[in-house]
């Protein structure tokens, strides 16, 4: 079989030229990433909701949101946009709230607890599970022995710590995605199941999270979350979302197109 | 790791490196192989090129979308259970080495006889290598 040398020559000029795009994309992301590290933190101090004002100077439709905003939530805990926010704002924010409800805490614990076997049963490998449920657990039982809010952020701000946190959310997300399988089928976009979606854009880090995640660790934990929307949208008020659909909820979180943020009313 | 029975890799015992970030296992780790390689999905420099390997998103070989990825509950042992099964059928598709995808497809016996050279020489029983 004679080979044309030329095409040969090609194919190896395609094949390098290939490798070292794809390479100095990777470098280029991992540069943005970097620069986005050192400069928000993962979990930040509370801080007065009319700082965003700084970010939209030049920008009345979101000047006049902030306002309207700032009525009934005039503060603000940011977190870093690198693809875990929802987790990270949503655990963050439930935790903090667990810091003075014994009864929620205990509910929250009972759950924690039985969703270890439910995930193994589903296929999830158990010997690489307990690392990250053990994990999730201590962070649990320290806020029922010795409740601090700056023990929290110290947590939620240690990387190793707080990823652990978020792999574990992840994980309760992509449970509830497959326990209810029939239901969520309808929602996942593209020709996919929805244990291929789990495998993904849920289980891996760094993947941003859209409605269906949200549903699904809101519903799977019962716990009600405030989703408040700021965005181009024309309206002189911002629009808010509750999730699951009817429950009231503990905590909010602001969206902001592709980033979530933890607020507070008071 | 021992060549899968049955496949042309058979006898086999190739030395490999499995490489860990810093932040493992929330990103994989990288695997070589230390010795000399014949295969369409690892590159001339050792470096083995599976879906299971990379998360979804870092996508240098554009892997089928139901393949396995990354996720920090997978385990090494998933790995190498992907890696013998990859010696055993490799995926001509992703080819981290093209000459080897090309010659799997389209000369199977020519393929079959380079492997078992790889294996000899795994095994050090290569008589014409001097080195």
């Amino acid at each position: 079989m004679a080979e044309n040398p030329d095409n040969k020559i090609d194919e190896e000029i395609e094949r390098l030229t290939g490798m070292v795009r794809d390479e100095a994309i990777l470098a280029q992301q991992d540069r943005i990433q970097k620069e986005v590290e050192d400069s928000n933190a993962l979990v930040s101090e509370r801080l007065p909701l009319l700082i965003l004002k700084e970010e939209y100077q030049s920008d009345p439709i979101y000047s006049k949101k902030i306002e309207d905003m700032n009525a009934s939530f005039p503060y603000i805990r940011k977190t870093r946009g690198d693809g875990n926010c929802f987790f990270r704002a949503f655990g963050f924010a439930y935790m903090e709230k667990l810091l003075s409800d014994k009864a929620e805490l205990h509910r929250f614990k009972e759950i924690i607890e039985k969703s270890k076997d439910t995930l193994i049963s589903l296929g999830c490998p158990s010997f690489t599970l307990m690392d990250f449920h053990d994990t999730f657990m201590e962070v649990v039982n320290q806020l029922e022995e010795k409740p601090s809010l700056s023990e929290l952020v110290a947590t939620y701000c240690d990387q190793g710590m707080s990823d652990y946190l978020v792999v574990y959310l992840r994980l309760l997300t992509s449970l509830e995605l497959q326990k209810e399988a029939e239901f969520y089928q309808n929602f996942v976009e593209g020709n996919r199941t929805v244990k291929e979606f789990c495998s993904q854009e849920v289980e891996p880090m760094y993947k941003e999270s859209d409605h269906i995640h949200i549903i699904a660790l809101t519903s799977y934990l019962g716990v009600g979350v405030r989703v408040v929307y700021l965005d181009r949208g024309e309206n002189q008020k911002v629009n808010h979302h509750d999730f699951p659909e009817g429950m009231p909820p503990q905590i909010a979180l602001l969206y902001r197109p592709g980033h979530y943020d933890v607020l507070y009313g008071d | 790791m021992s060549g899968p029975e049955g496949t042309c890799f058979e006898g086999g015992v190739f030395p490999a490196k499995i490489i860990f970030p810093t932040d493992y296992p929330l990103t994989p780790p990288k695997m070589k192989f230390t010795c000399e390689m014949f295969h369409p999905n690892i590159y001339s420099d050792g470096r083995v090129c599976i879906s299971i390997l990379h998360a979804p998103g870092d996508d240098p070989m554009g892997y089928e979308s139901s393949a396995e990825r990354w996720s920090p509950v997978q385990s090494v042992e998933k790995i190498l259970l992907s890696v013998v099964s990859m010696l055993a059928e490799p995926n001509a598709e992703s080819g981290a080495n093209v000459d080897a995808s090309k010659m799997w497809r389209d000369e199977r016996e020519l393929f079959n006889r380079r492997a078992k050279e790889i294996v000899k020489k795994s095994l050090g029983l290569d008589k014409t290598d001097t080195s």
